[in-house]
């Protein structure tokens, strides 16, 4: 068979198969122009203009810089004093929600509770879709010295006041805990759906043969409970890398810089038309979440 | 098991009720707040109840600043649900093409490039986004909202997962009896998916009733901002409006809650298998 013989025929091939799938295509027309349009060009445009230069970078021919956006960036101490703070407040985020979850979803799906159980979970869940500017909205004025609720109980209780978002060394802990309400009910949930398809048998057997509740927890409850941990583990990575909502309504990245996390930060840059810096400070936080995302993801192993 | 004694029931109980009233606590104090006058406020900030009922607020933020509030309101009900629409009508297609060709190559291109784009920092892309819609002229216009909050990954998740079950047998009958695929989609595959649709529809409508970040960045003029939005900017111009920003607040925070108090187990459940099977 010749060489133009042999394009025909792959054309033929092509084309039947084409033909044959058509329709499928036409299904998935407009789901791909969505995702191409408002997806995929969003994305190569803010790699693109992270290689320009800011002034330029809107107009049609913009300055090319080369590395220049993302060596000034990584040699701001602005920008790596918020990468620290950013990394510390995941660790303590992640570690904070996931145990509270796991420990509540452990009681709720424990003898324990009779009654209520239903109850018990619409009301960690009813925060997860409550609008987030509302709910920080709420957490504010609750922190708040004179309107706040949060020092009036500490002051009945004659326990000492909390600095909550006024003061430089509790802010982060205040939008930790607002950002607790907001989002562990979801990872509860996750926990409780994963524990409804353990063994009982097991734990049984464990108290039969002597073990104790903690030994059953430890060797029994959490190795089932791998795949609920390596879901949470990545999608709570995920969500306090990037937290954003609850820095723009409650503490716009202050006092003293103590909550300006980077996607702030990259937000701040862009508002002050920064294009070149934000966008290259947007793409290095990508990266940071790809490989912590995928790493944890390999670590913990889903299919387990 | 054994059984735990009364006593460690009751301590379990009491634990659970006391995590519960903790998150709860936070919606009490906003309805308590929206009625109460910034004054009673002050003399006693933790008490619930008000002593006389005081509707100044909702009165005050009617016409507030920038954004009157029905405006804000019929934004929120309008972009909600035209959005949800298009994304059911939308990933519906998409994901069922996907899932009944998975092999075509266009369609593994497209699936990674939706997986990648859903995978990108949100906060970060609406940047660029802000570019995109300045070129294609949809910038300050209900079209550029509505159309970026047609996608997302969840909605494609529980779709995906669905197609996925369908019985082949069911669609191989189909095809004997000489049907074609828009018959079969429409005829067979959508009715067996009603469920399914309910679940993303719901959980569609909760998710986009809460967006701000894209409708602030995309809007031009406060024309188009929905009520997240004017609660933002609101709380920045109403200073110490305590009273105005919690009504603001409630009025906000009551529609998706009683979606959800209705619809509970389908949005736990569709939140769930979307989660874990993606």
């Amino acid at each position: 068979m010749n060489k133009s013989l042999l394009l025909l025929f792959f054309r033929k091939e092509a084309l039947s198969s084409f033909r044959h799938d058509a329709v499928f295509y036409l299904f998935a027309l407009p789901f791909a122009s969505l995702t191409l349009v408002f997806g995929l060009w969003p994305i190569l445009l803010s790699v693109q203009v992270s290689f320009t230069a800011s002034a330029t970078a809107l107009q049609p021919h913009p300055a090319w810089v080369g590395l220049g956006n993302y060596s000034a960036v990584l040699a701001d101490p602005v920008f790596l004093a918020s990468l620290a703070r950013t990394l510390l407040y995941t660790v303590l985020a992640v570690t904070a929600n996931l145990g509270f979850a796991l420990l509540y979803a452990l009681l709720l799906d424990s003898s324990l509770i009779g009654r209520g159980r239903t109850f018990f979970k619409l009301a960690v869940f009813l925060p997860v879709v409550t609008p987030d500017v509302a709910g920080y909205t709420v957490w504010r004025w609750l922190y708040d010295q004179s309107f706040g609720a949060l020092n009036a109980a500490l002051k009945l209780l004659s326990l000492p006041g909390f600095g909550g978002l006024a003061s430089p060394a509790t802010a982060m802990i205040a939008v930790l805990l607002a950002e607790l309400w907001h989002h562990a009910g979801f990872y509860v949930l996750i926990f409780l759906a994963n524990l409804a398809l353990c063994e009982r048998s097991l734990a049984e057997a464990a108290e039969i043969d002597g073990a104790r509740p903690w030994q059953r927890l430890l060797h029994v409850t959490l190795p089932q409970l791998r795949p609920a941990i390596a879901v949470n583990l990545v999608y709570a990575l995920i969500q306090f890398l990037k937290t954003f909502t609850a820095v723009v309504v409650m503490t716009k990245g202050g006092p003293a810089e103590a909550t300006n996390f980077v996607s702030y930060a990259a937000y701040q840059l862009f508002d002050q038309s920064e294009y070149g810096q934000a966008t290259a400070m947007a793409t290095v936080l990508f990266a940071i979440v790809i490989v912590l995302g995928l790493g944890s993801y390999r670590l913990t192993g889903r299919a387990a | 098991m054994r059984r735990p004694s009364a006593l460690a029931r009751l301590a379990g109980t009491l634990v659970a009720g006391a995590v519960s009233a903790l998150f709860l606590y936070p919606y009490l104090w906003m309805v308590s707040g929206a009625f109460r006058s910034t004054r009673e406020i002050l003399s006693a900030p933790l008490r619930l109840r008000p002593d006389t009922p005081n509707f100044d607020a909702f009165r005050s933020i009617l016409d507030a600043g920038e954004v009157p509030l029905l405006r804000a309101a019929l934004n929120s009900l309008g972009i909600t649900a035209a959005s949800t629409l298009l994304a059911v009508a939308v990933t519906a297609m998409g994901a069922y093409a996907l899932t009944r060709r998975p092999d075509a190559m266009a369609f593994r291109v497209l699936r990674a490039g939706f997986l990648l784009s859903m995978m990108y920092p949100y906060m970060l892309l609406v940047i660029p986004v802000y570019i995109v819609m300045y070129k294609l002229g949809l910038l300050g216009g209900y079209t550029g909202i509505v159309l970026f909050l047609s996608l997302g990954p969840v909605q494609f998740f529980l779709f995906e997962q669905f197609f996925r079950t369908l019985p082949p047998e069911v669609l191989e009958a189909a095809t004997i009896d000489g049907a074609t695929e828009r018959q079969m989609l429409v005829r067979i595959v959508l009715p067996m998916a009603t469920p399914v649709v309910a679940t993303v529809a719901t959980i569609t409508f909760l998710l986009n009733w809460a967006q701000w970040f894209p409708v602030l960045i995309i809007s031009a003029t406060p024309d188009t901002y929905t009520l997240p939005v004017a609660l933002l900017t609101l709380s920045g111009e109403l200073g110490t409006n305590f009273q105005g920003i919690m009504a603001l607040s409630l009025v906000t925070t009551l529609p998706p809650a009683l979606v959800f108090l209705v619809a509970q187990r389908r949005v736990m459940g569709g939140l769930t298998e979307g989660a874990v099977k993606g």
